[in-house]
């Protein structure tokens, strides 16, 4: 039995020892905005922010997220309530098929809190961990280039 | 009705299913699952060709958990296909025909244990020569991986005298290019989710073409179409991967045996390297041009590896077409199978490879006779009402001339649309000269072979490339669709086609919203079922858009012409149904006068007895008459490249990138921008770094991950890139629209090919150029 804190609930999970985080939010809390992809972290569909931080849960025992606090895509907003990032996707177009998505939305949520007016030169570099094969890049760049503007308005 | 008219068709709104993609809500096949379902794993086969002696499954069905071990024993025995060819086989016949190939199945209580019992299946083979290179392939005495012997008849498209071609010409030039296997890399992987009740089956998973699922489950199981129901999810970027994959079908067959519900969901690596790729390919050509610039002939044979199940051989005549201005030609492609995983059509077959050889040998001509790259194909690419080379293919035409066969097609036919093999609409023209304009490129451009910039190991220089794609294939039954209009005044359009992210759910709405006058956000998709969508070949060769966005409009116009007949009838006096119109969800006489009633209030109301009560309009694209099954449209692309070349370390890095795209009226702008740009990236892989690296000895994938096959990424493309359209209008597309896909992915490569040509000082690198090549082709490595 593991304890994980995901999106400020606390959740009493039971998962085997060797079960990825990505596993355990996917499969056993239903969380399937962390989407499973390459499992070897290289491909960042999988990112959630732990203590702000993002990383890809593809990599990370379930138990070692214990006493951390986990993000997922779910923590942000609702298809009612979006959040900023999330709006500026929808109305950008920052994706085509969605898989990505929720990894490059965690990123970029990670970016903003860090550094509230990026360059575009510094989204891409944030994101630069995270793969579109769709190759939305540019209008991944610019939602977030977008949301950045919106939130520093309503500072 | 003129584009400034238009309501929706135009607009740049978001997609239908925005919100859900950006709150992780969307489910795709690995998400989905029924109660009492089991779970699946593949046994695959350690060897590239080998044939089962016999096969043991007692220890693998002795497993706790363990309900079912499907074998070849199995398997009805009958062929199934996919789409133009793209596969051939029996779901599992006993003979392996590559490293990883699908051989039996397991279902246990969890996937763990089924990926347990499948390692306990025991096997003796008898192990079969492998080959791995189509041309050893092709040799007398050649191991035979088929019953149906490596390579058929080739596909040749032939025009006019090659060797009257070669004497008109001043110059000629020739090429011999190999072009290294692009994997489409899905991100999201695939599961197939089955459940059979009494002798019918319901099948789940993500794919381009949900009805070509429902046909292979017929034709590989003998069963009648209607038993089949085929619910398609959405897919992560498919790029032709997700198509019908043989996985599907053992996961149908799996679920019976053990008669319960059944998941096989497909991991990372299973997805790279046991369903499909990009081919191998190898062209030879030859082209000639005159001293002014006028291509006399070109002569191209390629060949491409299929691989075990492939069987196509068709590629390429979209960039035939394109530079079919030519006054002689002559293309031949080969497929021929080997024992490498399944090869089939990727993003641009045939015009990201034969394309890419055709532009290099018009460069070549372009600086035989000194001229820029630009008017060079000004010159010599085709432009509305020109002829469709393809036309001259053995297959398209099989026993008749042309003349016969348009002689045969009936006047009123004939009057209608468009001349047959005749390009409808569009052209690079527009694109060019615009594209040109805003890149700056007569400034850019220093000439053939000299870089713009160079500076210590720093090399710059500009590029230009083109590419064309169909819009959709013909030949092989027409594409249907419903619309159905609800009491409430809300419609909803059936048809079956993909949700890959290229945004069918959206621009097919935007155009049955249009059509029928209904706002869109009453509108609403149902793509993925078989059973009540019509059918259709799905979202494939640039189909959605031209062929099922046309059946869209069609049933729209249907459905609109009966609500406007009732209430002719009930609410204008009888008047003539051609003097109202629909418009925002109310109808009203065109003059204006008269009463205004929204569709809710029409088919809300119990009205005369003749009537009846209507509780629902349904609109059928059949209603109207089809275009006939020919082709005539194209969909055109072209790219402007700056790149710059380190020559001590071989890295290409690309700076600036404008793309031109000519694709008639364009429904929804940001979506097709997305379009563009992510095929661009899709090329500019393909032409920089992505390629499958194969044992020698196997035959095997050696790179199916990600770190090692290199995927370009948001530091190795612009970030901010130009997309430019052309402003051609289709007569048969709705609304003046063709398709948009795939042209895109075939610019780059040429573009960037012909840009890292001019900053090497006039030194050709194969693709994808990566560093070792690039390095290679300097003499530096």
């Amino acid at each position: 039995m593991i304890r994980l804190n995901v999106n400020g609930a606390v959740h009493e999970v039971q998962a085997e020892t060797h079960e990825s985080l990505a596993d355990v939010l996917h499969d056993r809390l239903h969380l399937i905005g962390t989407r499973v992809s390459c499992e070897e972290g290289e491909c960042g569909c999988c990112t959630v922010l732990l203590d702000g931080e993002p990383a890809t849960a593809c990599l990370i025992i379930a138990a070692q997220a214990e006493g951390r606090e986990v993000r997922t895509v779910e923590g942000l907003g609702t298809p009612d309530n979006l959040h900023p990032v999330q709006q500026a996707f929808v109305d950008e177009h920052g994706f085509q098929c969605g898989f990505c998505t929720s990894g490059f939305i965690m990123s970029s949520v990670s970016l903003l809190e860090r550094n509230p007016n990026p360059s575009r030169e510094e989204v891409a570099e944030a994101v630069s961990g995270n793969i579109c094969r769709c190759g939305a890049y540019p209008y991944i760049v610019e939602s977030v280039m977008t949301a950045a503007a919106r939130m520093d308005e309503n500072r | 009705m003129t584009r400034s008219e238009h309501v929706i068709v135009g607009r740049d709104i978001p997609v239908k299913d925005a919100a859900e993609k950006v709150t992780g809500r969307l489910k795709y096949a690995v998400d989905f699952g029924v109660s009492g379902m089991l779970h699946g794993a593949i046994v695959r086969s350690p060897h590239p060709h080998a044939r089962i002696k016999s096969i043991d499954t007692s220890k693998a069905e002795a497993l706790p958990g363990v309900y079912a071990v499907l074998t070849h024993l199995d398997s009805p025995g009958l062929m199934w296909e996919n789409a133009w060819f793209n596969y051939r086989g029996e779901v599992l016949d006993g003979t392996a025909r590559f490293v990883g190939d699908d051989i039996a199945a397991v279902a246990a209580i969890d996937e763990f244990t089924a990926r347990r019992a499948a390692e306990l299946v025991e096997i003796e083979w008898e192990i079969l020569k492998p080959v791995f290179d189509a041309e050893l392939a092709r040799e007398p005495g050649a191991p035979q991986i088929r019953v149906e012997g490596n390579e058929r008849e080739a596909y040749e498209v032939q025009w006019g005298d090659v060797a009257a071609g070669e004497a008109e010409a001043d110059v000629v030039v020739d090429c011999d290019i190999r072009f290294e296997s692009q994997q489409a890399a899905p991100m999201g992987r695939n599961a197939c989710i089955v459940e059979w009740s009494g002798d019918r089956v319901t099948v789940w998973t993500s794919t381009q073409t949900p009805t070509e699922v429902r046909d292979a489950v017929h034709e590989a199981l003998g069963i009648p179409m209607s038993k089949i129901r085929v619910q398609a999810l959405p897919s992560g970027c498919s790029f032709g991967n997700w198509w019908v994959a043989n996985f599907m079908l053992i996961t149908v067959l799996l679920s019976r045996k053990c008669g319960r519900p059944v998941k096989i969901e497909l991991d990372n690596a299973e997805s790279m390297v046991t369903v499909k790729r990009r081919h191998l390919e190898h062209t030879r050509g030859r082209m000639g041009v005159t001293k002014d610039g006028d291509l006399t002939f070109a002569q191209f044979d390629h060949i491409i590896d299929n691989g075990g199940y492939g069987f196509k051989d068709d590629v390429g005549f979209f960039c035939v077409d394109l530079w079919g201005k030519a006054h002689h030609g002559d293309f031949a492609v080969h497929g021929v199978n080997t024992n490498l995983v399944t090869a089939g059509c990727m993003r641009a077959v045939g015009d990201i490879t034969l394309g890419s050889a055709v532009e290099r040998l018009a460069d070549k001509c372009a600086i035989a006779v000194d001229m820029d790259p630009v008017q060079f194909r000004l010159r010599n690419q085709i432009q509305q009402g020109d002829e469709l080379r393809m036309q001259h293919s053995r297959r398209s035409m099989p026993n008749e001339s042309l003349e016969a066969y348009l002689a045969s097609v009936p006047l009123s036919v004939r009057e209608k649309w468009p001349v047959p093999f005749r390009l409808s609409s569009g052209s690079t023209q527009q694109i060019l000269s615009e594209g040109a304009e805003r890149f700056g490129w007569s400034e850019r451009w220093n000439g053939w072979g000299a870089p713009s910039f160079s500076e210590g190991p720093i090399r710059r220089a500009v590029g230009v490339g083109t590419g064309a794609h169909v819009c959709g294939v013909e030949f092989e039954g027409n594409t249907g669709a419903m619309v159905r209009v609800n009491p409430d005044g809300s419609a909803k359009v059936f048809a079956t086609a993909g949700r890959q992210g290229q945004g069918s759910e959206t621009t097919l709405t935007q155009v049955a919203a249009e059509e029928l006058g209904i706002p869109y956000d009453q509108v609403e998709y149902e793509l993925g079922d078989t059973d009540s969508g019509p059918w259709s070949h799905g979202s494939l060769a640039s189909n959605t858009m031209f062929r099922i966005g046309f059946a869209v409009r069609a049933a729209a116009a249907d459905a609109k012409s009966q609500i406007l007949t009732i209430a002719a009838t009930e609410f204008f006096n009888g008047a003539d149904p051609s003097t109202l119109r629909l418009r925002a969800g109310v109808i009203e006489s065109t003059s204006g006068s008269g009463p205004r009633i929204s569709v809710s209030e029409l088919l809300g109301e119990i009205r005369s007895d003749t009537l009846g009560q209507t509780s629902s309009i349904t609109g059928r694209s059949s209603a109207v008459p089809m275009p006939p099954a020919t082709t005539f449209a194209r969909h055109f692309a072209c790219a402007f490249v700056e790149i710059e070349v380190d020559v001590e370390t071989g890295v290409i890095r690309i700076l600036d990138y404008l793309a031109g795209q000519d694709s008639g009226t364009i429904v929804n702008p940001k979506v097709m921008k997305n379009q563009v740009i992510g095929g661009a990236i899709c090329g500019a892989g393909f032409a920089l770094s992505e390629h499958l690296v194969f044992n020698q000895m196997t035959g095997a994938i050696r790179n199916g991950n990600w770190m090692d096959y290199k995927l370009l990424r948001t530091l190795d493309f612009p970030n901010k890139v130009e997309v430019i359209f052309g402003d051609s209008y289709d007569p048969v597309g709705p609304f003046g629209a063709r398709s948009g896909g795939e042209a895109p992915a075939a610019a780059p490569g040429p573009a960037l090919s012909q840009a890292v040509y001019n900053a090497l000082g006039g030194i050709w690198v194969d693709m994808p150029m990566t560093p070792e090549r690039v390095l290679a082709a300097l003499g530096r490595f």
